[in-house]
């Protein structure tokens, strides 16, 4: 893309909010976010200055009608905040694209998202938390043949930061509603849904492993993967059975071991009026799946493929996610997820009179079994090793059991109370420690005391014998409807370092736009999302957090 | 049907060979270049921690790249990041200020992780693809040298030859100890007390960055230089490593014994 093109983008987005305009069947809507941070050197936290002025902005612009819609995302990422890799850096419009309906065909060129199923071979995303845009840039077919029936078939190349990756993905994938043809499952409110999807990965850049001083491998140039689920739904109750399979992927992430990668997953959940339940089995081992074998590209988060869903829950409290599940895709785990939620209704002995929610909520992730061939014959070591599908392995990954509490006790003022037991496995998601046993406490009361004065207040606490020992946290929360509010927090670790980690933040929001200024410290640690995370370095400074909608 | 065809490789077929050093030397009757069969020293440097799991595995490759190579790969480990020890009061640590010092300037990211003929960060599971490489480049100049230990002083004395272009820089020198006997961290099992830490950096004789350095093509240098012993140090076990290295990497190595 050129500069003057780029320009061009740039003069759309600051101009047309001004314009927000609908003519003639066609709209024009976009969004501006725009992170910054002035950092200053903190000795206490270790925090380092990176530079004057960091930002990660981003600025997107959407054009929809009738038949066409399109897009694009100016990023500007030169001065980046801290925690992401140097690749990362940079700015340009790498997201742009077209789409077109035409009956029942819809074609999309340029860069796009695709999901295939739950994500085990395909799922190109993004995530700005973490620095994830894994786009594709070719093109996508979607076709709706007949009612209840979906194909796609797609062809691309990977966004890898400011670059695309030298390899080709190409995939397709087809759904059936079994509901839409058997009458007897539309009377009763049953479908079944069959899908399965494909996916072919070439690439033709070649990397030169060495496994040994005298002998480097032959990569394959094609890694195929194929995924097969099929989903029942009837009224309240769900249930997904999904399994998916990878051919030889020798990587660095799998210590270059020919040997299929396979992903199984049994869900099943019922939601009723006051009762919610869900259940959860993961079965995976060697689902590492990247577009690039470059080493230094495929470290890390980027480049990947698919994506394997955490069975863990997404803490939202600051100490419940101190210590946050990074899923284990090379490795394999067994995970396991239990959740029940209970409305008790308003009006009755336990529910009072604004009525009380429970959840409860148990994750387990389990290495699998993997008996690895200890010997010197170099062949033999690239076969990996052996696994029985149904036996662990001798680590626990990850346990979790939390229950949250939440009452309404006056119109006024509404109490959330948090248990969680927790143990983590260090050394397997972050590479040094050991098992951390914490049990964290958390109070969340909100008081409304007037419409437009609500005063939140979290006390949170973690005690743990592992780490850095006990943490502490409090937050005080003044919102002042509409347009403010003020937000103050320390976090304190009063086990062994003593540090504070306190923030203070006001919020003003006018119409679509939201603004956000602040002075404060950031612990280092890791910033998960869905099971993946990326560590994060120490920070102190001014913030500016800017948001617009159009 | 191409696509899936081709995903498969034999198990016989996964292996190629190819030789660590080819020989480089003509065999034509032709005057043989210096600057051809002066033999390239490749530098490989570890950057390792007592508490990462995953560093045995690394040292692992560097001995069976020590064995394939012989003397024309230096590794150091340097013992630095957040997964190295400083040691307690009952257990030996191995980091250094210096070595911690690299890793945040080469900005590295896990460990084990390393430089090879400082290149950029490679992964440990690439190191004999890049010292591969290393090897094959052609080196412009020679460099040797001696050290003895006496009276608590050890004298380290360096010979450069100039033997292509002009070649400007830093020497940096560096002290190591082999068989060290510390706790180790290992990828399965409890932590070794007993394990042998080898060519472990302990200082930098001139300075963290080493002292400018030039030389022209025929010319050759000497420099004399001295670093106070620590009794701390096992003196049967020393040796001193030595390069030259500018924007375009590792130049040349040399290692040697420190004689007592």
């Amino acid at each position: 893309m050129t500069k003057r093109t780029l320009l061009y983008l740039i003069v759309c987005v600051c101009f047309l909010p001004g314009m927000a305009w609908e003519r003639k069947g066609v709209t024009f809507s976009g969004s501006i976010q725009s992170d910054m941070l002035v950092p200053f050197r903190d000795n206490g936290t270790g925090a380092e200055k990176t530079g004057n002025f960091l930002t990660n902005t981003y600025a997107d612009l959407l054009m929809q009608s009738q038949y066409i819609n399109a897009g694009a995302r100016l990023e500007f990422l030169e001065y980046p905040l801290p925690g992401f890799e140097k690749d990362f850096k940079g700015w340009g419009v790498p997201h742009f694209w077209m789409n077109g309906r035409v009956g029942k065909v819809e074609l999309t060129a340029g860069t796009f998202y695709e999901q295939f199923g739950s994500g085990f071979i395909l799922r190109t995303y993004e995530e700005r938390s973490l620095g994830i845009d894994n786009s594709l840039l070719g093109a996508r077919v979607v076709v709706k043949p007949f009612k209840g029936i979906t194909i796609k078939a797609l062809s691309g190349v990977q966004r890898r930061y400011w670059e695309w990756n030298e390899s080709l993905i190409s995939g397709a994938d087809a759904e059936i509603g079994l509901g839409e043809y058997i009458p007897s499952f539309q009377k009763s409110g049953t479908n079944i849904t069959l899908g399965g999807s494909w996916v072919n990965k070439y690439e033709w850049s070649e990397e030169k492993i060495y496994i040994s001083p005298l002998y480097r491998l032959r990569i394959p140039k094609f890694v195929n993967a194929w995924d097969a689920r099929i989903n029942f739904s009837h009224g309240p109750w769900n249930v997904l059975g999904e399994y998916a399979q990878k051919s030889d992927d020798p990587s660095l992430a799998n210590q270059y071991i020919y040997k299929k990668g396979s992903a199984v997953m049994l869900t099943g959940s019922y939601s009723g009026k006051s009762l919610s339940v869900l259940l959860q089995a993961k079965r995976s081992e060697n689902m590492s799946f990247k577009s690039t074998n470059e080493v230094s590209k495929a470290i890390g988060i980027s480049s990947s493929i698919n994506h394997l869903p955490a069975f863990t829950q997404d803490q939202t409290y600051a100490l419940a996610a101190l210590y946050p599940y990074a899923t284990q895709l090379a490795d394999g785990e067994w995970a396991y997820q239990a959740e029940v939620g209970y409305n008790f209704k308003r009006k009755t002995w336990l529910g009072g009179r604004y009525g009380m929610n429970l959840k409860a909520n148990l994750s387990y992730v389990r290495a699998i079994d993997r008996q690895f061939y200890d010997g010197n014959d170099l062949v033999q070591k690239t076969n990996g090793y052996t696994s029985k599908f149904f036996k662990w392995g001798d680590q626990t990954y990850y346990r979790s059991i939390d229950a949250t509490l939440t009452r309404k006790f006056s119109k006024a003022f509404k109490l959330s109370l948090m248990y969680v037991n927790q143990r983590y496995n260090q050394l397997a998601v972050e590479g040094h420690g050991g098992m951390v046993h914490s049990n964290i406490f958390i109070a969340d009361g909100k008081c409304q005391f007037s419409p437009k004065v609500t005063l939140r207040c979290e006390l949170q606490y973690l005690t743990t014998k592992q780490d850095q020992g006990d943490w502490a946290y409090g937050l005080l929360e003044l919102s002042l409807a509409p347009h403010w509010m003020v937000t103050v927090s320390d976090m304190w670790n009063c086990g062994e370092t003593k540090l504070h980690y306190y923030q203070g933040l006001v919020t003003y929001n006018i119409r679509q736009h939201r603004i956000q200024a602040g002075y404060g410290r950031t612990r280092a640690g890791y910033n998960c999302s869905g099971g993946v995370c990326r560590y994060v370095p120490a920070s102190t400074g001014f913030t500016i957090s800017y948001n617009y909608s159009f | 049907m191409m696509l899936t065809a081709c995903d498969h490789i034999a198990e016989d077929e996964r292996l190629i060979y190819e030789a660590m050093i080819t020989d480089m030397s003509p065999d034509n009757g032709q005057e043989e270049d210096e600057a051809e069969v002066t033999k390239r020293v490749v530098l490989l440097e570890d950057f390792t921690g007592q508490n990462c799991t995953n560093c045995p595995k690394a040292t692992e490759i560097i001995e069976q790249l020590q064995e394939a190579c012989g003397d024309v790969l230096v590794a150091v480990s340097l013992h630095g990041g957040p997964l190295s020890f400083a040691g307690s009061a009952r257990a030996v640590g191995l980091k250094t200020a210096t070595a911690d010092e690299y890793y945040n300037y080469w900005h590295f990211e896990y460990q084990p992780i390393g430089l090879v003929n400082r290149h950029g960060a490679v992964d440990y599971q690439m190191w004999a693809t890049a010292v591969k490489e290393e090897l094959t480049k052609p080196t412009p100049l020679r460099l040797e040298g001696s050290a003895v230990l006496a009276d608590n002083v050890i004298t380290i004395q360096m010979n450069a030859t100039g033997i292509k272009g002009n070649t400007t820089g830093k020497l940096q020198v560096w002290l190591l100890e082999d068989g060290i006997k510390a706790v180790q961290r290992m990828p399965e099992g409890p932590a070794n007390q007993e394990y042998i830490h080898n060519h472990v950096f302990r200082t930098a004789v001139n300075g963290t960055w080493g002292e400018d350095f030039s030389i022209s093509e025929g010319e050759t240098k000497q420099q004399t230089m001295t670093q106070a012993f620590d009794t701390r140090w096992n003196s049967n076990k020393l040796s001193i490593v030595a390069f030259v290295y500018n924007d375009s990497g590792v130049q040349q190595v040399a290692k040697f014994e420190v004689k007592v």
